[in-house]
Parts: structure tokens; C-alpha cells; sequence
């Protein structure tokens, strides 16, 4: 080895052995001179890989193949001149020079011109792919089917470990999305990856209570996330029951599961997010109908009311109310004064009655009778004495009359056969004059009396 | 309230939104008798109430599937990884 260093440069011999021994810095600047030298102006191709764009304008990157990598740096005064962009798959040809950074001893390429060579192998593979299902009308607007209006079992095809589940769960959470999540635990990236995302979304889709499919994982390379632009998974994805919402990596990734999907979102979050969206929808749903309804019965009690208080309003009622009010105080008055009078009336026959009382009292049969038993009493008393004296002298002054009276009475005549004539009338006739012809008269006679006619009249 | 009047059980959110969503428009339509408008919103408040408690008591459930030895899936609670 050493020996073919010798006629380029040949470094100091060393004294004791013989050797010559280089320092590192020497090795690397006598690579970099020999690099410089023989590979000064080289035209190279490959893909682009693990690009970055520095602020200072330096592109950094490396190129590689299916067997070897080299780094690449494109100094911004040439980088200024690219007609694209650079990004990672792309493959380029470019023109430059090989050095050699000697404080770390590396070596890079330094290309002042690149221009893009056709695709990467994996993009080649993608465009191929997404031709080929473009052209089968797997990406059809019209094949898209839309999302369950209110998801109630979802099925998650994703690691059981990555990001993506986490993210999707806790946006479910967030807002409220009150489905059943069945997981499909599958690898999402590496060999037999999509294979196992095939197999988890036919799995979810033949169980009958899933009614949407969330795909995805979170951010990667693009060869993280090549197991999404494998055909299988588009195959499955295209023979899904159920609508299948693709979520993979960051939002400027589209891979062909996203192509295939029904609906692709941006990232699994996104995903989660439309599955959420209805439920937090059917909240605010619920709400504002129950507000509508209770306007609208409100407006319907308002309205009913109107038209009664209008029937109320009406001068017929007016009129009745006047009318009825004035009957009221009338009926009131009339109350009032019918109870004075019933007071009055009760009052006066209160005190007739105690009167009456008093009267009947004082009028009874018996006190009548005991009071003129009493007046009876007196009266005899007092009229007994006198009474008797004066019966008794009357009776002796009455014998001693009897005889005188005897002989002066007309009876005495009477029974000396002298009669009197009476007229009807009873009055005594002593004249011619008083009677007429015809005329009935009566004798009394001593011991009786005797019916006559007149049969004429005259001097005797 | 009777219980029996309407299935309100097993409610179907779609199904109950839409008839709540019809008897709003009825209502706001106006030309009903007071008895038939109050009967409308007597099933609407019934359907929003049955509305509110299911969603009240729905909860998000997680569970995975696991093959078992026959290759078959079984249901599993799923328990996220921390951190």
C-alpha cells in the first residue's frame, strides 16, 4: 500500500524502522489532491435522498442507488440556476467535482448543475400504480361513498403503538364522539406491512356493526409510509363494505391509499375529526331544535291568544261589561237594601212578639177570670148587706102596696068585665077616630084577649 | 306522562332529529288547532328529552382484535400506550 503512495508523494522516511509513517492530515490532503485531480469534472446520476434546504441557500443532500450512496452539496450560487425543485425520489444527473473535506475526512461531491433524470424508482412505482388503478376507475368521484351520517362503530386499521391511534383517540374524545372504536392492530410500515393493512381493513368491514374504516399513520419517510401506495391495501380499500377514510403521515403526503380512499384527510387526526364532527353536530342539532320548538310552540300559544284577546277587545264585550257591572251594583244595591229591610222586619216582629207576648199575658182568659172572680167577690160583698136590708123592706113595703095597687089597676077592670080595644100597633084606642072599617083590633079581657073587626064607625 | 304513547326507546338519533325537525316546521306553519299543536309539542319535548339522555349516557368504548389460535378474532378492552 505504502508503495503506491511513493511516486506521487513520497513522505519522510522514518529513521529507525524504515517505515514511512503519514500523519492523518497528510493521507487526507494527499487524497484530496489525488481526488481533485482525477475527478475534477464528473458528470453522476441517482436519486435524491434525505434533502435539505438550508437557509443560507446550500442544498444538502445525498444520491444514491440501489447499492451505494454519496453525500451531495449544491452551493447556493448554484443552486440559484436550478430550473425545479429537488425532493427526495427524485432522480438526477448532475455535474461537479469530488472533494474531500479534509477535517473530517469525508468526501462529498460538489455539483454546480443537476437536472432531473426521469423518477425515482419508488415514484416511478407510485405513478405506475396509480396510472394502473386511475385507468380501472378506482379513483372515480363517482365510486367515493359518502360517510355514515352519525358513525357508531369505527374501525381503526393502525399501529397499536404509533401516534396516529393516539392522536385519533384523543380527538374522538375532544369532541365527544360517542362511537365504539375497534382497532385492527397492524404494522404500518416495513416488509409484510401492508399486507397486514389489507387484511385488517377486510376484517373490520365483514363485522356488520362497523360502519366506517379509518387507514392511516402518522408521519414518516416516504418509505415509511410505502406499505399506503401498495396495491393491496388500494384493493382493499376499493373492496371495503363500509366507506374507508385514508389519514396518512403529514398533509403534503398523498399516498395511493389516499387516492383510493372515499375520503381522504390529511393526517389521522383529520380522519378522526370527520368521524367526530356529526356527533358534535348532532349536539348543537339537538339543541337548536329544541330551541325552534319551543318558539314555535310559544308563537303558536301567542298567536291564539292574539286572536282571543282581539275577541276580547271586541265593543260587544265592552258593552256586556258595562251592562253586567251595572246589574252587579244594582243586584248589590238591591241586596243592601233588602237586607235593611229583613234587619227592620225582624226587628219590629221581635218586639211585636214581646209585646204580643206581654198582651197576651196580661189579656189571658185567666187573669181575666180570676181578676173579675175577685171584682164578683167585692161587688157581692158590697152589695150583699143593703141588698138584703133593702129586699127585705121592700118586700113589706111591697105587701102593703099590693093591696092599693090592686084596685087601681086596670086588670082589676078587666076583671070587673070592662075590656080594652088595642090596635094592632098595640096602641089603645079611645076614640072613634082610630080605627076604620075593616080594621083588626083586639079586647083584651081579663083573661085573655078577643080578635075583632071593625064594621063601622060612629057616635054610638 | 304516559310511557307507553311512543317508542322513544331504542331511539334512532336520525329518525328522531327529522320527525323533531317536521313537527318544528308544523308548528312554525301555524293553521293548527291549539289541542293539535300542543300534542305536536308535547312529542317533540318527548323526543328531545329521549334525544339528550342518549346521547347523555353514549360513551366512547376502545377494544381491538386479537387472532386467537384458531385464527379467529376476539374482541379485546384496548389499553392506549402512555406518553
Amino acid at each position: 500500500m505504502a508503495g503506491a503512495l511513493d511516486p506521487l508523494n513520497p513522505g519522510p522516511l522514518e529513521s529507525t524502522s524504515g517505515r514511512r509513517v503519514l500523519t492523518v492530515s497528510r493521507v487526507n490532503a494527499l487524497v484530496a489532491g489525488m481526488l481533485g485531480e482525477y475527478f475534477s469534472d464528473v458528470w453522476i446520476e441517482g436519486e435524491v435522498s434525505n434533502f435539505k434546504a438550508y437557509p443560507s441557500g446550500h442544498l444538502y443532500f445525498a444520491l444514491k442507488d440501489e447499492g451505494s450512496q454519496l453525500q451531495a452539496v449544491c452551493f447556493r450560487h448554484s443552486a440559484q440556476r436550478l430550473k425545479f425543485e429537488l425532493e427526495d425520489g427524485l432522480a438526477v444527473i448532475g455535474h461537479g467535482r469530488l472533494e474531500v473535506y479534509q477535517p473530517s475526512g469525508k468526501y462529498q461531491i460538489i455539483l454546480d448543475a443537476i437536472e432531473p433524470k426521469g423518477l425515482g424508482a419508488l415514484q416511478q412505482a407510485f405513478e405506475q400504480l396509480k396510472r394502473k388503478l386511475e385507468k380501472e376507475g378506482l379513483f372515480a368521484p363517482e365510486r367515493k361513498r359518502p360517510l355514515p351520517l352519525l358513525p357508531r362503530t369505527l374501525g381503526v386499521v393502525t399501529s397499536p403503538s404509533g401516534a396516529a391511534i393516539h392522536d385519533m383517540l384523543r380527538t374522538l374524545r375532544l369532541h365527544k364522539a360517542k362511537v365504539r372504536v375497534l382497532l385492527y392492530p397492524a404494522q404500518v410500515q416495513g416488509e409484510g406491512a401492508a399486507a397486514q393493512i389489507a387484511e385488517g381493513i377486510a376484517v373490520l368491514c365483514a363485522r356488520l356493526e362497523v360502519d366506517v374504516i379509518i387507514v392511516g399513520r402518522g408521519g414518516g419517510s416516504i418509505e415509511d409510509l410505502w406499505p399506503f401506495n401498495e396495491e393491496v391495501v388500494a384493493r382493499a380499500i376499493c373492496c371495503s363494505r363500509v366507506p374507508v377514510i385514508s389519514g396518512v403521515g403529514h398533509e403534503t403526503d398523498f399516498t395511493i391509499a389516499d387516492f383510493v380512499a372515499d375520503v381522504r384527510a390529511a393526517t389521522p387526526t383529520a380522519a378522526a375529526q370527520l368521524v367526530a364532527k356529526p356527533w358534535e353536530e348532532l349536539e348543537t342539532r339537538l339543541r337548536d331544535i329544541a330551541g325552534q320548538l319551543l318558539e314555535a310552540a310559544e308563537q303558536v300559544l301567542f298567536e291564539k291568544q292574539q286572536v282571543v284577546e282581539e275577541l276580547v277587545r271586541h265593543r260587544v264585550f265592552d258593552l256586556m261589561a258595562a251592562r253586567l257591572s251595572e246589574l252587579h251594583h244594582r243586584a248589590e244595591r238591591l241586596a243592601g237594601r233588602a237586607e235593611a229591610v229583613a234587619r227592620s222586619a225582624l226587628a219590629d216582629a221581635t218586639a211585636a212578639l214581646s209585646a204580643l207576648d206581654l198582651r197576651l199575658n196580661r189579656q189571658s182568659p185567666v187573669a181575666r177570670v180570676l181578676r173579675q172572680k175577685v171584682a164578683i167577690q167585692a161587688l157581692s160583698d158590697r152589695m150583699d148587706k143593703p141588698v138584703l136590708s133593702f129586699l127585705s123592706r121592700q118586700n113589706v113595703r111591697l105587701g102593703q102596696a099590693g093591696a092599693g095597687l090592686d084596685a087601681l089597676s086596670p086588670l082589676a077592670s078587666l076583671d070587673r068585665g070592662y075590656s080594652i080595644c088595642l090596635k094592632p100597633d098595640g096602641s089603645v084606642v079611645s076614640r072613634v077616630g082610630q080605627v076604620k072599617a075593616g080594621e083588626g083590633v083586639r079586647l083584651k079581657v081579663s083573661d085573655g084577649a078577643i080578635g075583632c073587626r071593625v064594621e063601622r064607625t060612629g057616635d054610638n | 306522562m304516559a310511557k307507553s304513547e311512543k317508542p322513544t326507546e331504542g331511539i334512532d338519533f336520525e329518525k328522531a332529529l327529522a320527525e323533531l325537525e317536521g313537527i318544528v316546521k308544523q308548528l312554525e306553519a301555524g293553521n293548527l288547532a291549539l289541542d293539535k299543536s300542543l300534542a305536536l309539542f308535547e312529542r317533540g319535548v318527548q323526543l328531545a328529552r329521549a334525544c339528550k339522555e342518549k346521547l347523555a349516557e353514549a360513551e366512547l368504548k376502545v377494544s381491538q382484535l386479537v387472532k386467537d389460535k384458531q385464527g379467529l378474532f376476539a374482541e379485546e378492552p384496548f389499553e392506549e400506550a402512555k406518553g
